[in-house]
């Protein structure tokens, strides 16, 4: 695991009014994830988590303190900077997929290349690379409708690591799968953590997929309590990666 | 085309309907997938995007209908400054019933030395006079109807071209075969249909106007489409000497109208001061003591005979503003649900990294697309149905108005204009999903 800290959150608070009430979600929080690493965050709902995270992927600001990611201090930007970051920076993928309806899988993972300076031929082959790394080549052009849960969470992987982010954020990815499509979403995740050495950080309240991470921290009560990674969940994902060479996957991209 | 410049509220048109087309045929050309995108946007509700598109489309030809009218009348009204026809009529009876003699007074005509003005003084450039003669086909004055009538402007061919309104490009041949053909005339298409008669037939007309004056005609021409579509032309001689013979079957009596039958003088003048000393000369002339006469501009003439419906045009402008405003309510609507219904898409185009603008941009782009198409589709459609059956009629006035070549920016114009701000909140509220807020919901 490398050391350098890719994600620094010091000190943040974040709270919201309610009325004349201020309600605290997050307190005086500090949280540094190396590059490369398959963090977990837990806890209970209402904790926290996903303002954490909204605050990591710039989507949200905090009341208080900094969120850095790697140089770039984002709980500072303005909107159309942070728009801008999101597109090179960060890979979102959603508990219920959010797929755009009108859209084939090939045009939703096309969606943020669409905003960088890239010639139709280089957009097509990061597409289909993209698809390829998720296994879904063969459903090129299928609208979401036409795929099941699992495939739909596929082709939101593939549109959150299509631009080559620094940082993948994963909310609840699983939630909304059965067991097997679940266990493939999160084998998918750990292959992409080991073959790209993408920085993922997953938050979750099932434990199961907890373990593949290789740290976990808790939240509650707005505070970060730390805890040990299951190691068995690293021989799991050592297990996959060496049954599936990552033949598609191209680490010298940009 | 000149006009376009010369109209400022054509130019504001122009301005509203072409900058959005050049900068969506620009942003289509840079970013076609995201244009597909709009596209596919619209074709995902493609009812609602069909009833509004119709909604508009009916908007619009309602609009295109009024503003046509409007337009047309406007013009009639409208002082020009240089080069315009000013209408010498009877000061004290309406409709004005002159001696033909009066017109003698008026002619320019160098060889004319009846002429009342001092050449070297103040002159009108160019001179016609016009009576009206109406009749009927039909001898039995129980079977008239609106189909056996017909109506002509009588006067000199030779003043045709020069003097009448859209009759610039008449064929000179025309005008010559209504020289040589005494019993000739030029009737428009709409009452040759009427008549079912074709150019080279002859038929009789029954006077109703003219009581006792029955006339033989010859079908020479048809009049060029447009505004003398119900209309007809007769050489003024032929008229004369229907007058002539009627005095000379009842023993040199005169028809009682033979003195009265001079009804409009028009005269055309370079400029305002050139008319208003005309005017003055003409007013005053010692010819006219017997029976006075007025100067008027066409257009103030064309004022007050538009007088009466002065409130009329005043509501149908108040409903355009109307219809405009609903329009824009029924876009607003539209575009409301749709955004709402897709709040979460907003923000996932957020979380990949589309700026608020482009977002408002596409929202825009998709009401815009509504708009304008249904706008030009409308304003087509009106401006070919209208011309195609000889304009849009009018009841109170004794023409139909044609739908203008403008009528197209007008549609255009309106429909991206309207869907504009219909959708301006809405795309704001697009712009600015909070993406936080928006899946704390959805969660």
């Amino acid at each position: 695991m490398a050391s350098n800290p890719i994600v620094r959150v010091r000190g943040v608070h974040k709270y919201f009014t309610r009325g004349s009430e201020q309600i605290d979600v997050l307190n005086n929080l500090n949280l540094e994830v190396p590059e490369g690493e398959f963090f977990g965050l837990m806890g209970p709902s209402g904790s926290g988590k996903t303002t954490l995270l909204n605050l990591i992927a710039g989507l949200d600001k905090p009341s208080e303190g900094e969120v850095w990611i790697g140089e770039s201090l984002v709980s500072r930007m303005t909107e159309s900077e942070l728009a801008r970051w999101r597109t090179r920076s960060i890979g979102f993928i959603f508990q219920f997929y959010h797929l755009l309806p009108v859209l084939t899988a090939y045009e939703n993972v096309e969606l943020p290349l669409l905003l960088l300076p890239l010639s139709s031929t280089e957009r097509r082959r990061q597409v289909l690379t993209a698809l390829d790394l998720v296994g879904l080549s063969d459903r090129l052009h299928h609208r979401p409708g036409q795929l099941s849960g699992g495939q739909q969470q596929r082709v939101g992987i593939a549109r959150a690591i299509v631009t080559d982010p620094i940082l993948i954020v994963a909310d609840e990815p699983t939630g909304d799968l059965d067991a097997r499509s679940a266990e493939e979403i999160l084998n998918l995740l750990g292959e992409l953590q080991k073959s790209l050495q993408k920085t993922i950080i997953l938050v979750t309240h099932d434990p199961r997929a907890a373990q593949r991470a290789q740290r976990i921290l808790h939240l509650e009560k707005g505070q970060l309590v730390e805890s040990q990674a299951a190691p068995e969940s690293a021989t799991a994902i050592r297990d996959l990666v060496a049954a599936r060479p990552s033949e598609g996957i191209q680490k010298d991209r940009r | 085309m000149t006009e376009l410049f010369t109209n400022p509220l054509l130019l504001l048109c122009a301005v509203i309907a072409f900058v959005p087309l050049l900068a969506g045929i620009v942003l289509i050309a840079l970013f076609p997938k995201l244009f597909l995108l709009v596209v596919k946007n619209l074709r995902r509700n493609l009812l609602r995007t069909v009833l509004t598109t119709v909604a508009i489309m009916f908007l619009v030809f309602m609009v295109t209908v009024i503003l046509t009218v409007v337009y047309t009348l406007d013009l009639f009204t409208t002082e020009k400054s240089k080069d315009f026809k000013l209408i010498v009529m009877e000061r004290w009876q309406l409709p004005s019933q002159m001696p033909p003699t009066h017109a003698k007074y008026l002619d320019p005509d160098p060889k004319n030395s009846q002429f009342l003005l001092d050449r070297k003084d103040v002159t009108p450039n160019d001179f016609m006079s016009w009576s009206f003669y109406a009749g009927s086909t039909e001898p039995d004055p129980k079977k008239r109807n609106l189909n056996n009538l017909a109506f002509f402007f009588v006067m000199n061919p030779h003043h045709i071209r020069p003097m009448m309104d859209d009759l610039g490009d008449l064929d000179p041949k025309l005008v010559e075969a209504l020289v040589q053909t005494r019993r000739g005339c030029l009737m428009g298409r709409e009452r040759m249909e009427a008549l079912d008669k074709k150019v080279g037939e002859r038929f009789s007309v029954y006077g109703l106007n003219y009581k006792d004056i029955d006339l033989e005609f010859e079908i020479v021409g048809q009049l060029p489409e447009g505004r003398y579509n119900k209309n007809a032309i007769m050489n003024e001689d032929y008229f004369t000497q229907a007058m002539n013979k009627y005095a000379l079957k009842n023993n040199g009596k005169k028809h009682p109208l033979d003195m009265k039958r001079l009804n409009l003088i028009w005269l055309r003048v370079p400029d305002d001061a050139t008319y208003k000393r005309v005017a003055a000369k003409v007013e005053s002339a010692s010819v006219f003591a017997d029976l006075p006469v007025k100067c008027e501009t066409a257009s103030s003439a064309s004022s007050r005979f538009l007088e009466p419906f002065r409130d009329l045009l005043r509501i149908m402008k108040w409903l355009v503003v109307a219809i405009l405003i609903s329009m824009s309510l029924v876009v607003a609507n539209a575009i409301s649900i749709s955004v709402r219904e897709r709040q979460t898409e907003m923000a996932v185009l957020k979380v990949v990294g589309y700026q608020p603008r482009q977002i408002l941009a596409m929202v825009l782009g998709e009401s815009m697309l509504v708009g304008g198409t249904s706008g030009l589709l409308a304003s087509t459609l009106t401006f070919w149905l209208f011309n195609s059956i000889g304009g849009i009629p009018f009841p109170l006035l004794w023409f139909a108005f044609f739908v203008p070549w403008h009528a197209l920016i007008w549609g255009l114009a309106i429909g991206f204009g309207t869907s504009l701000l219909g959708s301006i909140l809405p795309a704001w509220s697009a712009r600015s999903v909070k993406v936080s807020e928006v899946f704390a919901k959805v969660a």
